[in-house]
């Protein structure tokens, strides 16, 4: 930067129009969004090969309340309870340590102390609540499913919904917007509404050809929001690229 | 509806020029641009504001001593491995100055607009 950042000594407009270009300048040296997108693109793409080396088929009475099951049932099992919760938990201490870093490199202090408290509550819960249900049990065909001490049809647009809030969206989603609010960045802000829509829309995975029976099921879940984070790493770190080669 | 008639106004009825409510210490452009930089950053180093600034690191000292002499700031002096770092934050007068400060600029560019007036409180 050069003393053209100084404040111009001109007219009060002339003077408040220096300042704020010199706030625009210090947010555009906190900011390092691509990190975290990066490590959570990462992390999600990394889902999918959990679920295909967890995956398993194993044979279960069929429920008698439903006569058009037939007399075998097959129960398809993946994912592992510990992935999320401890990928996750690593994925925000890097990141702070990135930006505490960062921070003294560059001599400017940083912002996120918000995101990663976000982010770091979010994450136990999300694992409190994974770990009621586990404990719990999955309801039998008919009874109601019990999330802490709720009583809810699981057939129920309420329950699914509730069942896609108490993950990464809640997890991922809603820290990313208190990262967009904390670098004061629109992008971030659209971003994170994009992975918001997506994992709490009920969108079917019909559309990639893979059934949810196939050991590769977790490439359409996990697939789209890995790769939306990656794009959004992408495109942040270029942005943050050509910003730094501009004040050079 | 009639209409009232107009009162002359005592001199002492008008508030004061906005001008007259910018404190020199806060409102001299680099000192106002260090705390506007030291608001945004919360912590910021020495080294980033001689830059930012454009300034010597003997012009930068002599403004920073002014406004940690005014109570504005704040100065933590350590060492990061071998080299010695310079950190600056707004104390709570600081914040409240630079608030001050951007409040009068805003009332002065309104009475400015407003065709030169002097400016009333709301």
């Amino acid at each position: 930067m050069t003393d053209a950042s100084l404040p111009a000594s001109g007219t009060p407009r002339e003077l408040l129009a220096g300042l704020g270009e010199l706030t625009r300048r210090v947010r555009a040296a906190q900011r390092g969004a691509w990190f975290p997108l990066l490590l959570l693109g990462v992390l999600t793409l990394g889902g999918i090969l959990v679920t295909r080396l967890t995956f398993t088929l194993e044979p279960v009475p069929c429920p008698p309340t439903d006569p058009t099951a037939g007399t075998g049932c097959t129960l398809a099992r993946q994912g592992s309870p510990v992935y999320w919760p401890v990928g996750l938990a690593l994925a925000y201490a890097a990141t702070a340590f990135f930006y505490i870093r960062r921070s003294r490199a560059r001599g400017v202090g940083t912002p996120v102390r918000p995101y990663i408290l976000t982010g770091v509550a979010l994450v136990g819960l999300v694992t409190a609540t994974a770990v009621w249900s586990l404990r719990n049990g999955m309801p039998q065909p008919g009874e109601p499913l019990d999330l802490w001490g709720l009583h809810l049809d699981p057939a129920s647009g309420m329950t699914r919904f509730l069942a896609r809030l108490a993950g990464n969206a809640t997890a991922v989603g809603l820290p990313l917007l208190v990262l967009a609010r904390v670098e004061r960045s629109p992008g971030l802000l659209l971003l994170a509404a994009a992975y918001l829509a997506i994992e709490l829309v009920p969108l079917t995975t019909g559309w990639s050809g893979i059934p949810f029976t196939s050991p590769w099921s977790g490439v359409p879940r996990y697939g789209v929001p890995g790769v939306l984070l990656l794009l959004g790493a992408l495109g942040f770190g270029l942005a943050e690229r050509s910003h730094r080669r501009n004040s050079v | 509806m009639t209409a009232q008639p107009s009162r002359p106004v005592e001199p002492d009825q008008l508030d004061p020029h906005p001008a007259t409510g910018l404190d020199d210490v806060v409102h001299q452009r680099v000192r106002l641009g260090i705390l506007t930089i030291a608001h945004q950053a919360r912590r910021v180093e020495f080294g980033f504001l001689r830059t930012a600034l454009g300034l010597t690191a003997g012009n930068l000292s002599q403004h920073l001593t002014v406004l940690e002499k005014a109570g504005l700031v704040g100065i933590e002096k350590g060492y990061e491995g071998r080299r010695a770092r310079t950190w600056l934050s707004l104390t709570p007068a600081g914040h409240q100055a630079l608030q001050d400060e951007v409040t009068q600029l805003k009332r002065l560019i309104h009475q400015i607009e407003q065709g030169g007036g002097p400016a009333r409180e709301s």
